[in-house]
């Protein structure tokens, strides 16, 4: 029996009266690019908040790595090897590119210049070792997105969680983002993605669920999704551009 | 029957201070500042309310009518002239800004009027009116609480009625919201400043009568307008009001049944209890943190 | 050149400066507040600048140094040193306490929040029998293994000695986890905690550290001084001006708090001293029975706090990153 590295156990999420995740279930394989999709205000990036510790579940099982990780600390959650990007970036501003990821080569190593070796790496892999010395919040959109990555990749973390990466990217730096996608998954790590931009979905990822409301509609190969009419109807009757 | 005594001397001045955390708790919900200077400014209130009775010979309650309009012009150039340009900047730049105007202010008042403190008796400061019971009620404290009950009626008249008052009222439920409508925010914080100043600058007038007169006066009343409008839920002026009487009584029942040296303490306990268990305060909304 | 050298070659000037102008007490008396202020602001700065969180209530680990050690050595009869280190350990217990509450806590209720926790230890301490309610504490008599305490030397190397400490333990945090951990927390705490900093740890590290330094220097005025009470060692005007001595100097920068200090603390000595107003009189450019003459004469010596205020709104209005801010970026 394989084991599942995230396993999403009807998984609910209430603000007060607002229901913004309702009974979500699905599981993530190791070394897959696993895709959540759905229109605006569909409850992605809640469920997200939600695995990755910042917002506690109402009620349900969050297990990675065969732990309940409901009522973990982010740092703690980052420790067990989850790390997230965040949708709207969040480069650590008045500090370099280069000790923006060395933030994240912290997280597995006490020393300075080890965490500068890795830092170098992360930057070697995205492609922004040019701009290691700039200030981060200098940077354009595209270059703080691969930042992003960057500093999450020096974590080296087992999974992923990917908010929207390739928002607001055109589609050169889309290709380059997931072209490093792929190299970290043959890697060995895991990736689950929210995205809206369905070609970069369908291009990449082995398994998607599609959330609307916050329920899950559907789940699937790519190519059954882009195919499902009720998806279909979500994005066309969400306003959303599929 | 000391308990219906404190109670009742605590409501009456929990009026006044329910004033000074309006005011705050308006500036604080439509532009999201903490004001520093605002017990300098119930400060220069008392000055106002002093100079207006020695030099003017008008009455401190009276002398509202002229305290109120000049109060609400202070406020709002102070808010066009330094506080509109740090409205984006970081909390701590906004609350050194206004500490650094309360500063300015308060020792001014130092230099201009010196440390000694001034003292306003009317004919009836140190009248009572005796109710059943055996309890009296000063008579200065009842005027300040009637007046306060009549402003407090027409600010609410005036935020939930006029144009401009339901305006100023939905920037501070939610600026963003506000600005995406169509209302000029800019013009609102302006408005917002200048009544927060008339508010906190009555407060002073009407408690003139009864403490005394110098520049650190405000001091006292900074933190404690703090733990009104936190109590009350930041940006909530029904809170306010509410965290103002129940301050008031919490000040009156601690002076007559622990001591006085120690009710300002239990003030502060309390509001680091509403900040640790309940930060949203009684009114306000959740996750505001 | 490198930082520590800096640090080295000013302290060695500082060190020799005493001995170079021939021991002028009322000089060194200047220098030791110059010195005290900048050692000050450069704890506070750890917690301040480099952490992101602003402690509008410092004066009350200033304070539980000062009383501390005044308790100790009058009730106790600790030495000096011994009170020092029981005001450590005072210090931390508060810092615990404050960092439990506060550090939940983000924008405005955090600054509120520190503020509160402070009074209640003033009000405490103006309260208190052992603490000398509102009398304060005189210290009689005081000797150190025969270091003679009442000159003022010891205290300026005592001072000179901490401020040396407080800059050192900033650099050598800068450049290691702990400093850049507390960077990210100041610039995004949910980035940071999503890159595995556990907030609170961190937060309360830079605490402890910034409380216990500012502690020292409370123990070291106490016994300069001989007598404290709430007014002079736990007020929220001493809190402020460590963090406006900051700010003004550039926060977040090594040398910032030293900056503000060597600029501000002569400052007030100036006004405070009326030196102004004797020089106007002596160039006869004011008559000193005039109005202007009197009114320097009296109240000159209050306008420091004024100049405070102003220079406190220019530089959040113009230089909110302080007078090193505009050198370099934060580092």
């Amino acid at each position: 029996m394989i084991e599942h590295l995230l396993h999403i156990n009807h998984v609910c999420k209430h603000f007060g009266g607002n229901v913004a995740v309702s009974d979500i279930s699905f599981s993530v394989d190791e070394k897959q690019i696993f895709g959540l999709i759905g229109p605006n205000g569909a409850g992605k990036t809640t469920l997200f908040n939600c695995i990755s510790g910042f917002f506690p579940v109402t009620s349900g099982d969050i297990i990675f790595d065969n732990k309940i990780i409901n009522k973990l600390r982010p740092d703690e959650v980052c420790h067990l090897g989850m790390a997230r990007t965040w949708q709207r970036v969040k480069p650590l501003g008045s500090l370099t590119v280069l000790e923006n990821v060395m933030i994240g080569a912290f997280s597995i190593t006490n020393a300075t210049r080890k965490a500068e070796e890795i830092a170098f790496e992360q930057l070697g892999l995205v492609g922004l070792s040019d701009y290691a010395t700039k200030p981060a919040g200098s940077l354009s959109i595209g270059l703080k997105k691969k930042l992003e990555l960057a500093r999450v990749l020096a974590t080296r973390p087992k999974m992923l969680l990917l908010d929207e990466i390739c928002g607001g990217l055109n589609l050169t730096e889309t290709d380059t983002i997931l072209d490093i996608i792929r190299e970290v998954r043959r890697k060995g790590a895991t990736i689950v993605f929210i995205e809206h931009d369905m070609k970069a979905v369908t291009a990449i990822c082995d398994w998607i669920v599609v959330l609307n409301s916050g329920e899950k509609l559907a789940e699937g190969r790519p190519e059954e999704i882009t195919r499902n009419p009720d998806v279909i109807e979500a994005y066309l009757g969400g306003g959303q551009n599929a | 029957m000391f308990f219906l005594q404190s109670l009742l001397s605590g409501i009456l001045t929990g009026g006044v201070y329910a004033l000074a955390g309006i005011g705050m708790s308006l500036v604080f919900g439509v532009m999201n500042i903490s004001n520093f200077a605002h017990g300098d400014l119930m400060m220069l209130g008392m000055y106002m309310a002093y100079f207006a009775f020695t030099l003017l010979h008008i009455d401190p309650y009276l002398s509202l009518v002229l305290i109120i309009p000049t109060a609400f012009l202070f406020g709002f150039v102070l808010e066009k002239v330094f506080i509109h340009r740090i409205i984006s900047h970081p909390h701590q730049n906004q609350i050194l800004l206004t500490i650094g105007l309360g500063l300015i202010m308060s020792n001014s008042a130092l230099l201009g009027f010196t440390s000694d403190p001034k003292i306003l008796t009317t004919s009836y400061s140190s009248s009572a009116v005796h109710i059943a019971g055996g309890i009296s009620l000063s008579v200065p404290l009842l005027l300040s609480f009637v007046i306060t009950c009549g402003i407090t009626g027409v600010l609410f008249l005036f935020l939930s009625k006029t144009t401009t008052g339901l305006a100023l009222w939905a920037t501070s439920q939610n600026r963003e919201a506000a600005q995406l409508m169509g209302i000029n925010v800019a013009k609102m914080s302006a408005l917002a400043f200048g009544l927060g100043t008339a508010l906190a600058a009555t407060a002073g007038a009407l408690i003139a009568p009864t403490y005394y007169i110098h520049p650190m006066a405000g001091h006292t009343f900074l933190l404690k307008a703090f733990t009104i409008c936190v109590l009350g839920g930041l940006g909530s002026v029904v809170g306010a009001g509410v965290g103002g009487v129940i301050i008031g009584v919490v000040e009156s029942m601690s002076s007559t049944y622990l001591s006085s040296d120690w009710k300002d303490v239990v003030v502060f306990i309390i509001f680091l209890m509403v900040l640790l268990f309940r930060p949203q305060g009684l009114f306000g909304k959740k996750g505001e943190q | 050149m490198k930082q520590v050298t800096i640090i080295a070659i000013i302290a060695g000037i500082a060190a020799v400066l005493p001995l170079v102008t021939g021991e002028s007490p009322y000089f060194i008396g200047v220098m030791i507040s110059v010195l005290m202020m900048a050692a000050l602001s450069s704890a506070w700065n750890i917690l301040g600048g480099y952490a992101g969180q602003y402690s509008f209530g410092h004066a009350a680990y200033f304070g539980a140094g000062a009383y501390t050690t005044l308790i100790m050595i009058s009730t106790f009869n600790f030495n000096p040193l011994g009170g020092m280190v029981a005001g450590i350990i005072v210090a931390c217990i508060i810092a615990l306490v404050t960092g439990s509450i506060v550090f939940r806590l983000r924008g405005h209720y955090f600054g509120l929040a520190s503020i509160a926790v402070a009074e209640i230890v003033r009000l405490s301490a103006l309260n208190f029998e052992f603490t000398g309610g509102a009398q304060g504490i005189l210290l009689s008599d005081v000797s150190l293994w025969g270091v003679d305490l009442n000159s003022k030397l010891p205290f300026y190397y005592g001072m000179l000695l901490v401020l040396v400490v407080s800059l050192g333990i900033t650099l050598y945090m800068r450049s290691s986890k702990t400093g850049f951990y507390l960077q990210a927390i100041r610039e995004d705490q949910d980035a940071a905690a999503s890159l595995g900093i556990n907030l609170s740890f961190y937060k309360n590290k830079a605490l402890l550290i910034s409380a216990a330094l500012t502690s020292v220097l409370g123990s070291l005025y106490a016994v300069y001084i001989r007598f404290i009470d709430t007014s002079a060692v736990l007020d929220l005007r001493l809190s402020i001006e460590i963090i406006l001595t900051a700010i003004i100097g550039g926060v977040g920068t090594l040398w910032g708090p030293a900056v503000g200090a060597v600029l501000l603390v002569p400052l007030a000595e100036v006004l405070r001293s009326n030196v102004i107003g004797e020089a106007l009189v002596k160039h006869g450019i004011v008559s000193e029975k005039s109005g202007l003459g009197i009114f320097f004469k009296d109240n000159l010596a209050h306008a420091h706090v004024l100049v405070y205020g102003i220079i406190t709104v220019l530089c959040i209005l113009y230089l909110p990153k302080g007078i090193l801010g505009l050198f370099r970026r934060t580092k």
